[in-house]
C-alpha cells in the first residue's frame, strides 16, 4: 500500500509539471514592437534608434516612434541590434539519415521523408540567430537526393517546418567524395562506379540523357493517348522525374564541388543539356573561375576559411568570398555542420577581414544571398515591410565575437528567448530529479555500462559523407 | 451418420494421443468449467456460471448453463474465465533469424531470391509466413503459459516483409494452426543490410513509393490487356507487384512498424499518399499523434515491451538525456491516452525477451491511466476487430472458437496466475512458473 501511495505521488508530480517543459518555449503575440534598436536591414542600410513592428507574422513597419496597440508586446531594443534571420544554405540538421550511397544516382530519395523535428541542434541554431535551413542530401553520389528548405519552427510538426514557396532543389556532388577516394578497397567488394572525375561526368551525362528520353516517352504517350485510350502508360520513374524538372527549370541544382576544373565541367554539361546550376556548394576554388560561374548565372555557397582538410581542399583561400562577390557571383556562407551553424555571423564577419567586403556585403552572405539561392528572397533575407517576421535581436553587433542572440522570431513567433531559457532551467532540473526516480529510469544492479557519448564531427569535416546520426 | 461420428472420434483420439506432451491425452472434446467467474467481454461479467466447450467451439456460457453429461468437468471455484488472449504482433512459429553480418566485414552475399521474384529479399511482398510456419517450440509454449491463445505472426525482416497469418498456439500441422491467412501486408522502415539499394532510410521511402507506383501501373496494364488481349503485346507478369495490388486498392491492411512520433507520422503520410489501410505496430509514442490516428481511423498494435533503463549506475557516465527519461515514463501512459483519444488499439508482446513481463507491463499501463476493462479488450475483442476475426474470436459467446484463458484470481493482478488455456477447445494445464530471480 505504501508503495502504491508513493507511486500515486510520483504520478501526481509528473502530471503537475507544466506542459511547456515538454516542448520548446514559444510565445504567440498578435503584435510585437521592438523599440529604439539598431536595425541592420541588409538592403536599406543600418538604421539607428529605429522601431520594428511585427504583425500577423510579417514585418508591418520599420521607422521612428511607431505606435503600438493595447495588446502589443513591446521589447526595449535600446543598445540592441536587429538583423534578419540567418539562412544556412547547406545543412544536414534534423535529418535522420543523410546519404543513400548505394547508387550513383539517387534523385528518387527525399530529405523531406526523414525529418526529425526534435533534433536539439535546431534549438542551438535558433540560439545563433538562424531561422532558415537548406537541408541537403549528403555528397556520396554524383546525383543525390532532393532537398528541403525549412523554417526552424522547433516544437511544431514537420509539415509546419516546410518553407512555403521555396524552390524545390536537389543535391549534386563531384570529386573525392563521390569517387570514394577515402574509402579503402576491400577484397572481394566491387567499388561503386564512378571512381574518377571522368566517371562522375559520364554518370551525370548518362542520367540526363535518360531523363531527356523519359520526358520524350511521356510527351509522346500524352499526345497519342488522346486518340487511343487502350495505350498502356509508360512507367513512372521516380528517379528521372526530378531530373526532368531540372531540365524544365523547375528545380534548383545545388552542386557540391571543390576544384576549378570540375566546376567548369559541370557548367559545360549543364549548358549542353540546357539547364542551370543554381549554386556550387563549397566551391573552394571558385575564385579561380569566378567569371565563368557568374556568366553561367550560378551562385556559390562556401566556407569562410577552411582549407587543406583533404587533397582537393589545398587551394582554398579565405579571399574566396570577396573575389567571387566582386566578379558578380551571388555568394553565401554556409555551415554544413550543426556546430558551425551556431556561429555563421562570425563566418560572415571574416569576409570583411579577408578581402575587405563592406558590412552590408558581408551581411548578405548569410541573409539575402542564400535567400536568392533558394528562391525565397521575396519572403526573407532582409528587413523590409511586407517580408516574413523572421528576425533576431542581438545584444551587440552580430559581427562581434562578444555578441549573442537574445530573441529569435519566425513568422512573428518567438522560437528562442535567452531569458526564458535561463528561467526554465530550475524547472527542468526538478523534472529530471523526479524522472530519475521513476521505475523505468532506475539503474539496474547488474546492467551493462552506459555508452560513452559519440564524438561530434569537428567543424571542417564538411563532407557529409558516411555521417549517420544516432 | 453415427459411423462418421465414430470415425471422427477415433481420429480425434489418435490426434490427441500423438499430440504435444503438455496436452491432456484425452479423446474427450466436451468440457465444462463450472462455478467460475466468466468475463465474456461482449456482455456483462457472470459472477458464477458455467462455460461449455464442445468440438472446438464455445457451446454455451452463462449463470444458468449446466454441464452436459458427457463433459469433463473442471471445478472453476476461484477461477476466472476470459476469452483467450491475442498477441497482435509476434514472430512465433517462424524459423530462427539468420545471424547478422559482423560489423566492418564484407557485406554478406545476398540470399537466393524467392522463387522467380523480380525483387531482392527484403522487397518481396509476395512472401507469406503461411508458407514457413512450423508448429511447436519453446516460444509458443512460453506464450501459451502467459495466457496467449492466438497470435499474429509476421516475418522478422525486410522492408516489404510479406504477408502475416493469425495462428492458434496449438495444432500439429501448420494448416491446423492457421486461423486466417493472409491477414495483412507488413512494412518496416529498415534499410537492406546487403549493400544494395535501398541502404538508408531515405532510400526505403523511395523504394516503397516506386514499387507502389509500379503496382498501380501493373494493375492498369493487366486490366487494359485483359479487356482486349488480341493485338496487344502481353505485359510481363510480376508476383511482387501482383501482391501489392490488394494493398494499393485498400483491400488488404498494411501494418507499418513505427514507434516514435516521427516514424508514425511518416507512416501516416505514406498511407495518405497511396490511400492505404494503415495499421501501426509498435506505437510507443502513438499518443502524440492520437488526434490524427483517431481521425483517420488508424488502429495501433501497441507493444508492451515497455522501455526501461538496462544499464548500471556508473558515476563517471554522462547523465541520461532528459528526452530519454521522459520517453520511458511516458511509454507507460500511451495506452491510457490512446483509449481516451478514441484510438483503437490492441496489445502485442513486441519481442519481449521474458514473456512473464507481458501481463506485468499491462498492469503498468493500468496504473498509468488505462481502465481494466479496456486493458482486457486490448487483449481480446479489439485485436479480433482490427485483424478482422471478431466473428471467430475475442469474446466468450456461443459459436466462437473455444479459446479461453483461465486465471486463478484476476488477470491483471500481480498475484493472479494462469491455470489453464483452451485453444480450439483443447485444454492445456499451465504449471506454476518457477520463481524468477529479480
Amino acid at each position: 500500500m505504501r508503495r502504491f501511495i508513493a507511486k500515486l505521488l510520483f504520478v501526481a508530480i509528473i502530471a503537475t509539471l507544466p506542459l511547456s517543459s515538454v516542448r520548446a518555449q514559444k510565445q504567440t503575440a498578435p503584435e510585437t514592437l521592438i523599440r529604439n534598436a539598431t536595425v541592420l536591414t541588409v538592403t536599406r542600410g543600418t538604421l539607428q534608434n529605429t522601431d520594428v513592428l511585427l504583425r500577423n507574422g510579417k514585418i508591418a513597419a520599420v521607422g521612428k516612434n511607431l505606435n503600438a496597440s493595447a495588446n502589443t508586446r513591446i521589447i526595449d531594443g535600446t543598445g540592441k541590434y536587429v538583423m534578419p534571420g540567418i539562412i544556412d544554405c547547406h545543412s544536414h540538421s534534423m535529418l535522420d539519415t543523410i546519404n543513400e550511397g548505394t547508387l550513383s544516382v539517387t534523385s528518387m530519395v527525399r530529405t523531406a521523408d526523414v525529418l526529425n523535428t526534435t533534433d536539439v541542434d535546431l534549438y542551438r541554431e535558433l540560439a545563433g540567430g538562424v531561422t532558415t535551413l537548406n537541408l541537403l542530401h549528403g555528397s556520396a553520389n554524383p546525383i543525390g537526393g532532393l532537398n528541403t528548405v525549412v523554417k526552424i519552427k522547433y516544437g511544431r510538426a514537420a509539415n509546419e517546418f516546410l518553407f512555403p514557396g521555396a524552390m524545390p532543389g536537389i543535391k549534386f556532388a563531384l570529386g573525392e567524395n563521390v569517387k570514394r577516394s577515402s574509402t579503402p578497397n576491400q577484397p572481394g567488394v566491387t567499388r561503386r562506379y564512378p571512381n574518377t572525375r571522368m566517371g562522375v561526368e559520364e554518370t551525370i551525362r548518362d542520367a540526363f540523357t535518360r531523363a531527356r528520353d523519359y520526358k520524350r516517352t511521356w510527351d509522346e504517350y500524352r499526345a497519342a493517348s488522346k486518340n487511343d485510350k487502350s495505350l498502356i502508360p509508360p512507367r513512372r520513374d521516380l528517379q528521372l522525374e526530378p531530373l526532368v524538372e531540372i531540365l524544365e527549370g523547375k528545380r534548383y541544382v545545388h552542386a557540391h564541388s571543390y576544384i576549378a576544373s570540375e566546376i567548369l565541367m559541370l557548367i559545360n554539361v549543364a549548358d549542353e543539356f540546357g539547364f542551370k546550376i543554381k549554386t556550387f556548394q563549397h566551391a573552394l576554388e571558385g575564385y579561380k573561375v569566378a567569371k565563368e560561374i557568374a556568366a553561367h548565372g550560378a551562385g556559390a555557397s562556401i566556407f569562410a576559411d577552411s582549407w587543406a582538410y583533404k587533397i582537393e581542399a589545398y587551394d582554398a583561400i579565405p579571399y574566396n568570398a570577396a573575389i567571387m562577390t566582386r566578379a558578380g557571383v551571388v555568394v553565401s556562407m554556409n555551415s554544413d555542420s550543426d556546430e558551425r551553424a551556431r556561429r555563421l555571423n562570425i563566418e560572415a564577419a571574416k569576409a570583411m577581414h579577408w578581402g575587405d567586403l563592406t558590412e552590408e556585403q558581408a551581411l548578405k552572405l548569410i541573409t539575402l544571398n542564400p535567400a536568392i539561392q533558394l528562391g525565397i528572397q521575396e519572403r526573407v533575407g532582409s528587413i523590409e515591410v511586407g517580408k516574413d517576421a523572421d528576425i533576431a535581436i542581438w545584444n551587440g553587433h552580430p559581427f562581434s565575437v562578444y555578441s549573442r542572440v537574445d530573441t529569435t522570431f519566425i513568422d512573428g513567433d518567438v522560437y528562442f528567448d535567452r531569458a526564458q531559457d535561463l528561467a526554465r532551467r530550475p524547472e527542468l532540473a526538478k523534472e529530471r530529479a523526479a524522472l530519475e526516480q521513476a521505475e523505468p529510469n532506475r539503474p539496474r544492479p547488474k546492467g551493462e555500462s552506459p555508452q560513452t557519448p559519440r564524438r561530434r564531427p569537428s567543424g571542417h569535416e564538411d563532407d557529409d559523407i558516411e555521417v549517420e546520426k544516432p | 451418420m453415427p459411423k462418421i461420428r465414430l470415425c471422427l472420434l477415433v481420429a480425434f483420439a489418435l490426434f490427441f494421443i500423438n499430440s504435444n506432451a503438455n496436452a491432456q491425452r484425452s479423446a474427450i472434446d466436451t468440457y465444462a468449467i463450472t462455478n467460475a467467474r466468466i468475463v465474456t467481454v461482449s456482455g456483462p461479467v457472470i459472477e458464477r456460471g458455467t462455460v461449455v466447450v464442445r468440438n472446438g467451439l464455445i457451446a454455451a456460457a452463462g449463470a444458468n448453463v449446466s454441464a452436459p453429461p458427457d463433459a469433463r468437468v473442471i471445478d472453476g471455484t476461484g477461477l476466472t474465465v476470459y476469452p483467450g488472449l491475442i498477441d497482435s504482433y509476434t514472430n512465433l512459429a517462424l524459423p530462427e533469424a539468420a545471424p547478422s553480418p559482423s560489423p566492418g566485414g564484407a557485406p554478406p552475399r545476398p540470399a537466393a531470391p524467392g522463387p522467380n521474384s523480380t525483387q531482392p529479399p527484403g522487397l518481396q511482398p509476395e512472401v507469406m509466413v503461411e508458407d514457413v510456419i512450423r508448429p511447436g517450440g519453446n516460444e509458443i509454449e512460453a506464450s501459451r503459459n502467459t495466457g496467449i491463445t492466438t497470435a499474429l505472426t509476421s516475418a522478422r525482416t525486410g522492408i516489404w516483409m510479406g504477408q502475416s497469418a493469425l495462428i492458434n498456439l496449438t495444432g500439429d500441422t501448420p494448416q491446423q494452426m492457421i486461423v486466417r491467412s493472409p491477414i495483412a501486408m507488413h512494412v518496416s522502415f529498415t534499410p537492406l543490410r546487403t549493400g544494395g539499394y535501398p541502404g538508408s532510410l531515405l532510400g526505403v521511402f523511395a523504394a516503397l513509393r516506386q514499387m507502389m507506383r509500379d503496382a498501380q501501373r501493373y494493375r492498369d496494364s493487366m486490366q487494359i490487356y485483359e479487356r482486349a488481349p488480341r493485338g496487344m503485346r502481353r505485359p510481363d507478369t510480376d508476383r511482387s507487384l501482383a501482391a501489392l495490388v490488394p494493398v494499393i486498392e485498400g483491400r488488404m491492411p498494411v501494418v507499418m512498424l513505427a514507434n516514435s512520433e516521427r516514424e508514425i507520422s511518416r507512416a501516416l503520410d505514406l498511407a495518405e499518399e497511396f490511400k492505404l489501410r494503415l495499421v501501426i505496430a509498435g506505437g510507443r509514442e502513438a499518443d502524440r499523434v492520437a488526434d490524427r490516428l483517431a481521425k483517420q481511423k488508424v488502429p495501433v498494435l501497441l507493444s508492451l515491451n515497455l522501455p526501461k533503463r538496462t544499464t548500471a549506475a556508473i558515476p563517471e557516465a554522462d547523465p541520461e538525456p532528459l528526452r530519454v527519461l521522459r520517453e520511458r515514463v511516458e511509454a507507460q501512459q500511451t495506452a491510457g491516452k490512446l483509449a481516451k483519444a478514441g484510438v483503437r488499439f490492441a496489445f502485442q508482446s513486441g519481442s519481449l525477451t521474458n514473456m512473464s513481463d507481458l501481463l506485468a507491463n499491462a498492469s503498468r499501463t493500468i496504473e498509468n491511466g488505462l481502465s481494466q476493462t479496456d486493458a482486457l479488450r486490448a487483449f481480446t475483442i479489439w485485436p479480433a476487430e482490427i485483424l478482422g476475426v471478431q466473428n471467430q474470436l475475442g469474446s466468450i459467446e456461443a459459436g466462437k472458437i473455444a479459446n479461453l484463458t483461465v486465471v486463478r484470481g484476476d488477470l491483471f493482478d500481480r498475484n493472479g496466475r494462469v491455470t489453464h488455456v483452451f485453444i480450439d477447445g483443447r485444454p492445456f494445464e499451465i504449471k506454476p512458473p518457477q520463481e524468477s530471480k529479480q
